[in-house]
């Protein structure tokens, strides 16, 4: 039998800040701060998380001229689903808590 | 100051991460402003440079990237060193009775008696070659960092062909020359080692070009 490997608590984290506003793209360094992560946490993060199609990553104009192309992300259609089960887990869990 | 440092840092990182993780190490240099704007730019570089190091311990053109290092810092920077010693201080083994150049230059065993001025005037050329044996190493070395590896196979078999020649001439003037042979043997060892590398690297650079 395959065990399904659980998110950790920093992916959790990073995916409840994400699905907050699914569809805005986020850039590095806003995301450390809204999720309290480190770079050197959040960057293998979003490699993996990229990787397994959960994020999906675009190079963004910046909104003032003169300035660098930045990196942003935002959630796909797969890693929201993976977000809102997550958030269904962690809801049920009082629930599961109470029956036992 | 700091954001020297930082960008440093984060070169170092760019270099870690390597050709697969390119885009990665230009999203974590375009940050660097945002984060040096509050203050924390060095946190932030000493941070992508964790990244990038546990990035290069868990995939494959990571383990690329260390199994090159060791190759040159293990194997072609040591023998580099030894041929350079050998030639410019005169470890024992390469002259007349064990006494290294100097003893090669000015002491007269019963043996030089025999072929005095031939020696005296082999030792130099000889020494010459060694150093050049070394230098062709560092050499080696540098073009295999570099992923050069049609120079590096190049300059190791100059490298080669110049320590058979070394060995000729130590067996023609009756000078000890079994570790001039074994070193010969490690240089070819080097040589098949860079040739498997260079073919890992051919198959990355092929699963690399296919995934985009």
């Amino acid at each position: 039998m395959v065990r399904k490997r659980q998110p950790s608590k920093q992916m959790r984290l990073l995916l409840q800040v994400l699905a907050e506003e699914r569809d805005v793209w986020r850039h590095g360094y806003e995301l450390m701060k809204a999720t309290g992560l480190l770079s050197g946490t959040l960057y293998p993060l979003l490699m993996r998380m990229t990787e397994q199609g959960l994020v999906e990553a675009e190079w963004r104009e910046p909104a003032q001229p003169g300035r660098p192309a930045r990196h942003a992300y935002r959630l796909t259609a797969a890693g929201y689903a993976v977000a809102r089960e997550l958030a269904d887990t962690i809801a049920d869990r009082p629930f599961k808590g109470a029956l036992a | 100051m700091t954001l020297f440092v930082a960008r440093a840092l984060l070169r170092l990182a760019r270099a870690c991460l390597g050709e697969r993780h390119a885009d990665w190490a230009s999203a974590m240099e375009a940050e660097l402003e945002a984060a040096a704007a509050a203050g924390e730019a060095l946190p932030f570089a000493f941070g992508c440079l964790t990244a990038a190091w546990r990035a290069m311990f868990t995939s494959e053109q990571g383990h690329f990237l260390l199994t090159s290092y060791a190759l040159v810092l293990g194997m072609v920077l040591p023998m580099a060193a030894l041929q350079i010693g050998c030639a410019l201080f005169g470890l024992p083994y390469l002259y007349p009775d064990q006494h290294g150049l100097a003893g090669a230059l000015l002491e007269r065993s019963p043996r030089q008696d025999l072929l005095p001025s031939v020696y005296q005037a082999a030792i130099p050329a000889l020494a010459m070659l060694q150093v050049m044996i070394g230098l062709g190493h560092l050499r080696v070395g540098w073009l295999t960092l570099e992923r050069d590896w049609a120079g590096a196979t190049r300059w190791g078999s100059i490298c080669l062909a110049a320590t058979a020649t070394l060995i000729l001439f130590m067996a023609a003037l009756f000078l000890d020359g079994r570790q001039v042979v074994l070193q010969g043997a490690v240089l070819a060892i080097e040589l098949a080692t860079i040739a498997v590398v260079a073919r890992w690297h051919s198959q990355l650079s092929s699963g690399l070009a296919q995934a985009r």
